[in-house]
């Protein structure tokens, strides 16, 4: 039984959403096209809208609908203090904390040698670009603690030391109120061997 | 291994490489000590509070269980056995050319213990910050052994005298090495570099550059034109 091209085009479409397989997006297609067509239309339209008005801030990569986002543009942060973080949700988290009042640049990703994701798919030129503006005083690496993070701070923290810069790499080991009885022993055996004089 | 559905525990691992699958799950492509290399199934790994985060890292030894019988099983359990330090720097994005050799070269479902041996072998040195460049030399002599590749380093393929170390060869694929003569077109390669690479001795730095030279000839030829991301991914980070 073969359906209409347009009804195969939107299941084929909504295949491009991660975690959805044929299954799924069939479910969804119904679902929009019966269940809730208004829903549908302001789908189509968010996303055509995001689609023509958001792009990259000029200073941290993130998304925005200006040249450069309000955050780049606030003068109530400081401009020395720069840091890296792998995606928009990880900038997200570190705002929450509270502890840091500088500028962020988003890497959108991390390197990721088995996929073929190296410094060129980064934009890593773009990234060197903006710490070296001058007014960057220290680069803050706060990439996630798997190897590809790891992998993407320790060149950055290279390339960025090569040009004067102060490199930091977030700590890393127990969570605040963690017990080592209920830790995961590879956390406990890092924690262990970055300890520090206290 | 079609035996239908088993289940296995407390197998000696290594993660090689994972991929997203569906909305919380991974599938891990996996380097067993007793069965090779396989794909596993693990269910809400990627989960904010799964407790697989902290356990599930590449280049380090882990102990797996799972069950099922078809192409791709399920992880039941796994655990973090330690022992490697993790790796960082440089010594990371070889690591990740260890895996990617073994993910392109190695079929599924195929026991390689002593493959596995060298890999850990391997991984242990980097993590130690040893000479690099001899321990992947080792590692992919022994892998091109494993997998039925074995090279003949210290005779003369054609007339089976034994190779000389003060003579110049140039090495055949799947043959061997012959003496070098002007017309052959590959690059040639001493004596000494073959006898020392038989013995896996790298002290000599011309050995050194020219054992990597033959091995890059060789490795190239059993991708079959596959390029290596992670040797392309590995240079543009030097040129940075």
């Amino acid at each position: 039984m073969s359906s209409p091209s347009s009804l195969d085009e939107l299941i084929e479409a909504l295949r491009c959403l991660p975690g959805v397989g044929p299954k799924s997006a069939q479910r969804m297609a119904y679902h929009l096209l019966q269940r809730n067509p208004r829903g549908a239309e302001r789908l189509g339209q968010a996303i055509d809208h995001a689609l023509k008005t958001l792009r990259r801030c000029a200073r941290c990569n993130t998304f925005t609908e200006d040249e450069v986002c309000d955050r780049c543009a606030s003068p109530r942060r400081d401009p020395t203090q720069l840091c890296i973080v792998e995606m928009p949700v990880d900038l997200n988290t570190m705002e929450q904390t509270h502890a840091y009042g500088g500028l962020y640049y988003v890497l959108m990703g991390r390197l990721s040698p088995l996929d073929g994701i190296g410094p060129k798919e980064l934009g890593f030129e773009r990234l060197l670009a903006r710490a070296t503006d001058g007014v960057v005083k220290e680069v803050i690496l706060a990439t996630n603690f798997t190897n590809e993070g790891e992998a993407t701070a320790h060149y950055l923290s290279e390339v960025l030391h090569a040009r004067g810069l102060k490199v930091s790499r977030i700590a890393r080991g127990l969570p605040v109120g963690g017990e080592l009885e209920y830790s995961d022993a590879a956390t406990v055996a890092q924690a262990f061997i970055e300890r520090r004089d206290y | 291994m079609s035996t239908g559905k088993q289940r296995i525990d407390g197998a000696a691992a290594f993660l090689l490489h994972a991929h997203p699958y569906s909305e919380t799950s991974l599938i891990l492509d996996v380097f067993s000590r007793p069965y090779g290399r396989l794909a596993l199934l693990a269910r809400g790994a990627r989960r904010p509070r799964s407790a697989l985060r902290g356990v599930l890292l590449g280049f380090q030894p882990l102990e797996l269980s799972w069950f099922g019988g078809g192409e791709v099983k399920t992880l039941a359990r796994a655990e973090w056995m330690g022992g490697i330090a993790l790796l960082s720097g440089k010594c990371l994005l070889l690591g990740y050319y260890l895996n990617e050799l073994l993910l392109k070269l190695l079929p599924r479902e195929d026991a390689h213990p002593v493959l596995y041996d060298a890999y850990a072998d391997a991984l242990g040195a980097l993590s130690r910050g040893s000479a690099e460049a001899a321990e992947l030399r080792r590692f992919e002599k022994i892998l091109l052994r494993e997998l039925g590749y074995g090279l003949a380093l210290d005779k003369e393929v054609a007339s089976g005298e034994p190779v000389r170390a003060d003579r110049q060869y140039v090495y055949l694929v799947e043959r061997g090495a012959v003496e070098a003569r002007d017309d052959e077109g590959l690059p040639s390669i001493s004596g000494k570099t073959l006898l020392d690479l038989a013995a896996d001795d790298y002290d000599d730095p011309r050995t050194l550059a020219e054992s990597k030279a033959l091995m890059r000839q060789l490795v190239a030829h059993y991708l079959a034109g596959q390029p290596l991301q992670s040797r392309r991914v590995f240079v543009e980070l030097q040129d940075l």
